[in-house]
């Protein structure tokens, strides 16, 4: 009995070696999307607008202003440092990922700021 | 005293970042809406001071009532409570 299956294994096997060996293309693309950024970003830039859109309540007018990625938090919708900070924790919030400091302090623009969550592949 | 230096600006952001984000986690309405507004007007108060010696002191007690905060908004995340009429039923996660 034990013997039947040693004979029949060895084929088995190769078999689903060649499965998975015989298809690396299959294998490839799997791993690109475990590890790319999983959120494009059409969507990212959209999500980050309606944050802003929705953070009315330091600033009441910023739902009115027309927002583009050359939108400038303090120049164009009149965020002050500390304004700035809440809206990024929003977004963070949102993504589901912490900015640091660091990064967080060179953020000025809409589109920096979608740039920055679109190469964290943390974000979701 | 000497050798007091007042804290940075980035220093002082990251803080004001840290109340936020913990005024944020309180599960409850009210002391959500109370830390936020009251973070946003004491930072806000003390925008234009420029005596560091004043400025290490205010940076000192802050962080005191971080500690403080963190922990009772920890201890806010083990109860639920009833969202109240004000609150919009989506948009929160919690």
């Amino acid at each position: 009995m034990f013997r039947s299956v040693c004979r029949i294994s060895p084929r088995i096997a190769s078999s689903a070696y060649r499965a998975i060996m015989g298809r690396p293309v299959v294998a490839k693309t799997l791993a690109q999307r475990f590890y790319s950024a999983n959120v494009s970003k059409d969507q990212v830039s959209q999500r980050v607008v309606d944050v802003i859109k929705a953070f009315d309540k330091n600033s009441p007018n910023i739902a009115n202003k027309q927002i583009s990625s050359d939108t400038q938090f303090h120049k164009d919708l009149g965020l002050d440092s500390l304004d700035t900070v809440e809206l990024l924790v929003a977004i963070e919030e949102e993504f589901d990922i912490e900015i640091p400091d660091k990064v967080a302090d060179d953020l000025r623009s809409v589109g920096e700021t979608v740039d920055y969550i679109a190469s964290n592949p943390d974000a979701n | 005293m000497p050798g007091v230096t007042a804290p940075t600006r980035r220093q002082v952001l990251s803080l004001y970042k840290q109340f936020i984000r913990n005024s944020n986690q309180f599960n409850n309405y009210n002391f959500r809406e109370y830390f936020l507004s009251k973070t946003r007007n004491t930072f806000r108060e003390n925008m234009n001071q420029e005596d560091p010696k004043v400025l290490v002191n205010l940076f000192k007690e802050a962080k005191n009532e971080l500690g403080v905060l963190k922990r009772q908004s920890v201890i806010s995340q083990m109860y639920t409570f009833d969202r109240l009429v004000v609150e919009p039923l989506q948009g929160r996660r919690n």
